[in-house]
């Protein structure tokens, strides 16, 4: 698997990301690095935990960090928890959650396949 | 440029994101040295032990602990906001955050997704502007000071001229000067009344050297006639202030507030509050508090000194004078500003009054710095400097060591209490190198080699060791003599000064 096929299986802008980095070894050292960030780790525990100041900072992370690397499918997502969170709207936020999890695992398997 | 002494700037950044600061830092750590903190509460910390480090802070806004507004705070507090300038690098793009950074002092923004070339630009521009404001605050500083020293000059030039017809020293008006300043300043702290700002006490204390330029007119036989005067003798003497304040009216200046100040000190500094005095019998506050400063220091240092009628009497002895009424009637707050400014008083009459002019051209510097907001970086400087001259000072006075400083601009030496002592030198000389007394210090052999190691010191070894002989308590002695050029930090590194120690080698017999 190319990092092209990489950023096509998670539905994010290769391009875009190479554009602003300028060099595919960078984009492929921080794409490696993604599956150790936390940030969605945090925003589960929290989100279980019922700790929504907590959940809004992670989200807020996962959102820079997914913008950072043109992850755009979990940009998205993420974006919209966070403001969710932000507004205190939890119903909203609990019922996004499902698509952020959904959208981390897609991206968490296409970067694991390609590092295979 | 040498590239081992190119100076590589320290970029902090804190993101709660260990993944955002290594993408910052693999976009910068060619260029830059990066360190990192994962939340606001090490960014102040960091910023606390750092501070004189660190060029630049890239800052996050959503944080744990301490979020980026409360280190804003807080750089706004410690006042590190003037000289370090803040990036802001949150993904928070919400208008009113972004307002609300900009107005708690961030230079700029850089919004996410990070774009290498943007990152690289705005912070390569962020810390040139910033060197570039410290390097014109240096030369606005050094300008300002130029200033002041040349203004003090002429006014000790005139000063001399019109003491050297009374055949006195010069001293007096320069006692005068002091005790004025001295005076206005506790005086300020006590009432607002008189509206006396930094600026108002510098001209009073300017003008307060002319008092006595109408004497300029006064014969100099009755002038300097060493025995009592006639009363027909005492009335044209009495004219000097009121002719004085002609001259001030004449002079083409009369907007100026300086020649305002010096009009009033001239025509009624021997006013007295009780309405006794000459030449217009003023009472209480008509006379204006110029005046009223003046004629108080006027008294003082006329009873200190020694005239041909009297011996100088001491400071205690002058102020029992002065609050007797001996010497006519003072308002009594100033009477109270003059007790309870007693200690510096003596102090200040004490200090060579051209090192103290130089301390006041150094102090009139740093105050008019301070008003100019632009420079605020150079504020925070100054405290700084401030801080290092209190403490030099204080260790300088309290060494049992033989310590000296020597500065390049202006060229001047200074001891420990002690090392002045044992050298039987002043503490503070200036243009040492012509001083006949710094000369006769050691062998001329020996000043000659001490000199050429000084010189061929560099700013990568500083240090430098040499053994002679020197006049201590009266007879050459062996000494060792340990010292460190200073180099200033520009390109190229300039020599500045030197300090050190001196240490005596004891002689066999007294080693035993």
């Amino acid at each position: 698997m190319t990092i092209q096929e990489c950023y096509a299986a998670l539905e994010g802008d290769y391009q875009e990301v190479l554009g602003r980095l300028y060099s595919e070894a960078l984009v492929t050292k921080f794409v490696g690095k993604f599956l150790a960030d936390t940030s969605f780790q945090l925003l589960e525990n929290s989100m279980r935990d019922k700790d929504y100041e907590v959940a809004f900072r992670a989200a807020h992370t996962l959102k820079g960090v997914s913008q950072n690397l043109s992850f755009t499918k979990l940009y998205h997502s993420s974006h919209q928890i966070t403001e969710a969170l932000r507004n205190k709207d939890i119903e909203l936020a609990v019922r996004l959650f499902d698509q952020v999890a959904a959208d981390y695992g897609q991206t968490r398997s296409a970067i694991e396949q390609y590092i295979q | 440029m040498a590239p081992k002494r190119e100076q590589r700037h320290t970029i902090l950044v804190a993101d709660d994101s260990e993944m955002n600061r290594a993408i910052l830092r693999s976009m910068l750590e060619e260029s830059y040295d990066i360190i990192e903190a994962e939340d606001g509460l090490q960014a102040v910390a960091l910023l606390q032990q750092m501070e004189q480090e660190i060029s630049l802070v890239l800052l996050d806004i959503v944080m744990p602990n301490m979020d980026g507004f409360d280190v804003l705070t807080a750089m706004n507090k410690y006042r590190w906001i003037d000289s370090i300038p803040v990036i802001m690098i949150s993904a928070e793009s919400t208008h009113s955050f972004i307002e609300r950074a900009y107005d708690m002092g961030v230079t700029d923004y850089i919004s996410r997704p990070f774009d290498m070339m943007v990152v690289h630009r705005r912070v390569i521009n962020t810390i040139m502007l910033y060197a570039k404001q410290r390097r014109l605050a240096a030369l606005v500083s050094e300008q300002i000071y130029q200033k002041e020293k040349i203004n003090n000059l002429m006014i000790s030039i005139l000063s001399h001229i019109v003491e050297f017809r009374n055949e006195e020293s010069g001293l007096h008006v320069l006692h005068i000067q002091t005790m004025t300043e001295i005076l206005l300043k506790s005086l300020a702290r006590k009432t607002d009344k008189y509206a006396l700002d930094g600026e108002t006490i510098n001209l009073i204390s300017n003008a307060s050297t002319l008092h006595d330029v109408g004497k300029i007119c006064i014969p100099s036989e009755i002038l300097n006639k060493p025995g009592k005067f006639t009363p027909e003798e005492f009335a044209i003497m009495k004219g000097h202030s009121q002719m004085g304040a002609d001259m001030m009216k004449e002079v083409p200046f009369q907007d100026e507030p300086l020649v305002k100040y010096a009009y009033e000190i001239c025509r009624w500094h021997h006013e007295r509050y009780d309405g006794r005095g000459y030449p217009d019998g003023l009472v209480g506050e008509e006379i204006p508090i110029s005046a009223q400063v003046v004629s108080l220091a006027d008294v003082y240092d006329a009873l200190t000194s020694v005239r041909v009628y009297k011996p100088a009497h001491s400071h205690e002895k002058a102020l029992s004078m002065i609050l007797n009424g001996e010497c006519g009637t003072f308002q009594p707050l100033l009477l109270e500003c003059l007790v309870e400014s007693s200690d510096i008083i003596q102090q200040e009459m004490a200090v060579a009054p051209v090192a103290r002019n130089d301390q006041r051209a150094i102090e009139n510097a740093a105050a008019e710095l301070l008003q100019i907001e632009e420079l605020s970086a150079t504020d925070r400087t100054l405290h700084i400097l401030e801080q290092e001259r209190t403490i030099h000072r204080f260790f300088f006075s309290i060494s049992t060591d033989m310590l000296f400083e020597y500065t390049k601009t202006p060229p001047v030496l200074t001891l420990s209490a002690i090392c002045a002592r044992r050298l039987d030198m002043e503490e503070i000389t200036i243009d040492p190198y012509s001083s006949e007394h710094v000369q006769e210090l050691m062998r001329s052999e020996q000043m000659s080699g001490l000199s050429k190691l000084l010189q061929n010191t560099d700013p990568d070894s500083p240090l430098m060791e040499y053994d002679c002989e020197t006049r201590i308590d009266g007879e050459l002695r062996p000494v060792h003599i340990t010292f460190r050029a200073m180099w200033s930090s520009e390109e190229p590194p300039q020599y500045v000064g030197t300090i050190g120690i001196i240490t005596e080698n004891l002689r066999e017999e007294e080693a035993r």
